[in-house]
């Protein structure tokens, strides 16, 4: 019996290799065959100037009132980019937030300073097609963990509830990844990115140990982009987490439309995000071309193993918010949801805050 | 079974940082260089000036055109940099994003002119 096991996972192990080399193999088949034949405007030359560090931060303030209870939720998320020689880039962001919440009993609202390293990784731009990074990286599962969670981005400040759903315990992993992108027709671009991670229970680098990949078709023209990812646990039960994302900005107008499914053991869920920036509108002295609507859709249905990130039971929700842009980096966020849960945990959640974001260069770049 | 599934992962990435290092070296052994190579600062002033002011044109056009599609793709599109910031941030995204070689060069020279 216990030899039919140590088979039975041999064998997954094996099936699951094959498939991540295939993948892996495919994109650099595809790269090198598309060098024969291609003859695009990527001939254009890089102009003769050095980078310059560069120091940014998103900061954020929210105020977060769930089921009547406030939370106020000071943020800053410093980023750091470091760049050298002429493919080599050292990139790190951290987050410093503290959720101050009030305590029964007592006056005012107390809270406690929260650290977290979102990564700090060393990439090196080995070629065009791939790029190699090592150290603490984002987890490439979905797309919402890596390019749309920061504060100063999102349109939504609450999190998607399956967020937590293969991105560990910290949203990062610690190991090394291979990623890039290349054009496999001049309509259709392909992206990838696969990594391995270590297991690390030293917060703030803690990481769950796991391979995994995610691969996307972008089409510039409609510009619309579709792709999966995948995640084998290494440690634990040994458990395969896979999911889906969309997303479509119709050119001819201001809208951003996303989604994303994922399903583990924990659990399983989607969310679909609109968001309608009125830059189209010219009333009230153009004043509404700064104002951005979103609604977001979402729902959590329990898995077989109970993850403490995510929800406890089976969750529904939709949330409808509103962004005013004073700048492209300084905004005003506001939001309303309904959080609806059949087994007990209904409760209104609303949002009030701003978010703003600044980037300085560091040094002197020389123009040579 | 432990030490099996370690050695197991380590050969898995060994094979694959294998063959991806060897993709790009077949590539350029098959004598056809790659056309969006990041490219030494020589090379880099050459083609600059083989570009003639109709081709200048048509380069920025389509550097608007893959700024608004890739950048706008997470988020709004941010005011311009400068030069020296943008060579930065190129690598930054191209990194965060995965945006093709292409679409980088011409966005970088879209955002520097």
């Amino acid at each position: 019996m216990l030899q039919v096991s140590l088979n039975s996972a041999i064998h997954a192990q094996v099936r699951c290799a094959a498939a991540l080399l295939v993948f892996f193999i495919a994109p650099v088949v595809c790269a090198q065959s598309q060098d024969e034949t291609a003859s695009s405007p990527a001939d254009v030359s890089l102009p003769q100037i050095s980078p310059v560090p560069i120091f940014s931060a998103g900061l954020a303030y929210n105020t977060f009132i769930q089921g009547g209870t406030p939370n106020l939720h000071p943020l800053a998320s410093p980023v750091i980019l470091i760049p050298f020689g002429e493919n080599w880039l050292i990139e790190s962001r951290d987050t410093f937030e503290i959720n101050l919440a009030p305590v029964p009993g007592e006056n005012g609202y107390k809270g406690y300073l929260q650290k977290e390293v979102d990564y700090l990784q060393l990439d090196y731009i080995a070629s065009p097609y791939f790029t190699i990074t090592v150290g603490r990286f984002l987890t490439p599962f979905g797309v919402y963990n890596e390019r749309l969670y920061p504060v100063w981005i999102r349109d939504l400040q609450s999190d998607p509830l399956i967020l937590p759903i293969s991105t560990g315990p910290s949203g990062a992993g610690t190991g090394a990844m291979v990623r890039g992108a290349f054009k496999a027709t001049p309509k259709i671009e392909i992206n990838y990115a696969t990594y391995f991670s270590s297991l690390s229970r030293d917060t703030p680098f803690d990481s769950d140990r796991d391979i995994g990949a995610r691969a996307g078709i972008f089409l510039p023209g409609p510009r619309l982009e579709v792709g999966g990812s995948f995640q084998h646990l290494l440690d634990d039960q040994h458990s395969n987490a896979f999911g889906f994302h969309f997303a479509w900005q119709p050119p001819p107008l201001p809208l951003d439309i996303r989604a994303e499914y994922a399903r583990s053991q924990n659990g399983s869920g989607y969310w679909i995000e609109s968001a309608y920036r009125l830059s189209d509108l010219d009333v009230l002295h153009g004043d509404l071309r700064r104002l951005q609507l979103v609604a977001r859709i979402q729902q959590y249905y329990l898995g077989k193993v109970l993850n403490v990130n995510l929800p406890q039971v089976n969750t529904n929700m939709f949330e409808f918010g509103m962004n005013y842009y004073i700048r492209d980096d300084f905004r005003f966020v506001t939001s309303y949801g309904r959080q609806l849960a059949p087994e007990g945990g209904n409760m209104n959640l609303w949002t009030l805050g701003v978010t703003y974001r600044f980037v300085l260069p560091v040094g002197h770049g020389d123009i040579q | 079974m432990s030490g099996r599934r370690v050695s197991f992962s380590g050969a898995l990435v060994f094979a694959v940082g294998s063959l991806l290092l060897a993709g790009p070296s077949a590539g350029q052994q098959g004598g056809t260089p790659a056309p969006a190579s990041t490219g030494s600062p020589a090379t880099g002033r050459a083609q600059a000036q083989a570009a003639s002011p109709q081709e200048d044109q048509v380069l920025r056009v389509e550097g608007e055109k893959r700024f608004h599609a890739n950048c706008g793709r997470c988020h709004q599109s941010p005011h311009k940099f400068p030069p020296r910031m943008v060579m930065t941030i190129e690598r930054h995204m191209r990194v965060r994003a995965t945006l093709t070689d292409e679409d980088m060069r011409l966005i970088v020279r879209y955002l520097t002119q």
